[in-house]
């Protein structure tokens, strides 16, 4: 069906004036939306029928105007009309729409707020997972650094706590530069090793370290150098498979062939 | 008209109350009750105002269908029947038809419908003045319903042509 034969199949007619079946006006209006010629032929009849229904006019009751518009003033009376120079002027409308532009508007700002507020407590947020990440990093390389040192103490007592430990204690020599100096030696009879524990040594200077040396048929015998940078100076030295004393010397820096005597901090024999 | 202003809403009473009315009586028959319809009818103008779409079809069109509906309503209310009942008995006790009745035959839609064939002018009586849909008119007329909807456009066509 062409929109031509649409229209001149009496739809129209039916439409405008309320017979056409519900389903038949959702199809007109469609048609109208979609063809203006539908849309005109709708408009020429409306007319038309307007023109001629306008002409056969019959007056109805004279009190009837005043008793609609008696009752449309109650009605007003109910929403609060705005007054202005005795005219009642009703805003339903543009008052709704204003409310809703304001009502929009607060959201639109309530929204801008919110996010605001999100996006700081999201970069707050940001902030402290940082803080939080480097104090971990942090707390887990204190932690790394107790754990060495940690075991390096259970090293050193379990060396301590060996029986096969023979110990010699170095107290400071008679001549020593530093008289309350203390160390001790820790000799492992069976594999020879040499440990030693600094018990009191005052910390050369910069250009020297301290020597121990094995005092082994009357000569001195190198038995390693050792730094003072470290928590517990118990250190594995070298082996020394034979000796009847120990003592430190300081030294220049990568330690000597002979000993300095006049630089003797400690000495101590080895008992038994 | 939209932002119900008094003026306007005089206006459109005024130009538009004759044509109402006078089919609002051609439905109702009675002038207090075609009244009582009218009234009701341009009390529902201003409230349902903006429901009204220019897009769907001009202002009298919307008018028109309201005061249609608001008659038919009126037709099938209990109110209306038992006045009716009434106006039959005090016709009866008084023999007379024209008491109330107002002769509205050569006036308004009637006058077309009168220039219609009978076959015609029956089913747009039974359709557009009391109402009835067209599954009820093909059980009244006893037509198909096919048929019913093709004869009521055809009327239609044709009652155009009288109403130039």
């Amino acid at each position: 069906m062409t929109p031509q034969e649409y229209i001149l199949s009496g739809i129209v007619e039916s439409y405008v004036l309320g017979l056409a079946s519900p389903e038949d006006c959702a199809e007109f209006e469609l048609m109208c939306d979609a063809h203006q010629e539908v849309r005109a032929a709708r408009n020429a009849f409306e007319l038309e029928l307007e023109q001629s229904l306008l002409q056969q006019k019959m007056q109805p009751p004279r009190a009837l105007k005043s008793r609609i518009f008696s009752e449309i003033g109650m009605e007003k009376d109910e929403q609060p009309p705005l007054i202005i120079s005795g005219k009642p002027i009703l805003i339903p409308r543009k008052g709704f729409a204003r409310y809703v532009a304001a009502a929009s508007l607060i959201l639109l700002l309530g929204s801008v707020l919110l996010n605001l507020y999100l996006l700081n407590q999201y970069k707050r947020s940001i902030a402290q997972y940082k803080e939080l990440a480097a104090t971990q990093t942090q707390i887990a390389g204190d932690n790394q650094i107790r754990q060495t040192k940690l075991e390096t103490y259970e090293n050193a007592l379990g060396h301590m706590k060996s029986p096969l430990m023979a110990i010699v204690k170095m107290p400071g020599a008679p001549s020593s530069p530093a008289p309350s100096s203390m160390a001790t030696v820790y000799w492992n009879t069976e594999s020879k090793e040499v440990y030693l524990l600094v018990n009191q040594l005052p910390m050369p200077v910069k250009d020297k370290q301290y020597q121990l040396w094995a005092i082994v048929d009357g000569r001195p015998v190198d038995a390693g150098i050792f730094d003072m940078d470290k928590d517990l100076s118990f250190v594995k030295l070298k082996t020394i498979p034979k000796a009847e004393a120990f003592a430190i010397t300081l030294e220049k820096k990568g330690g000597s062939i002979t000993p300095n005597m006049d630089a003797m901090y400690v000495m101590g024999k080895v008992t038994g | 008209m939209k932002a119900r202003d008094d003026q306007a809403f005089s206006y459109l009473y005024d130009h538009y109350s004759g044509s109402l009315f006078s089919i609002i009586l051609q439905i109702v028959k009675s002038p207090e009750v075609a009244a009582d319809v009218l009234q009701e009818v341009f009390i529902n103008i201003w409230r349902k105002i903006e429901s009204f779409d220019p897009l769907r079809g001009r202002l009298f069109t919307w008018m028109l269908n309201i005061s249609r509906n608001a008659s038919i309503d009126m037709l099938r209310s209990k109110g209306y029947m038992n006045s009716r009942k009434n106006q039959e008995i005090t016709d009866n006790v008084y023999g007379s038809d024209q008491v109330t009745q107002t002769n509205i035959d050569g006036i308004g839609l009637t006058k077309f419908l009168g220039k219609l064939k009978p076959e015609q002018r029956i089913l747009i009586e039974l359709a557009y003045l009391k109402g009835y849909t067209h599954e009820e008119i093909a059980q009244i007329e006893d037509i198909p319903l096919g048929t019913v909807k093709t004869r009521i456009r055809n009327a239609l066509l044709q009652l155009r042509v009288y109403l130039k």
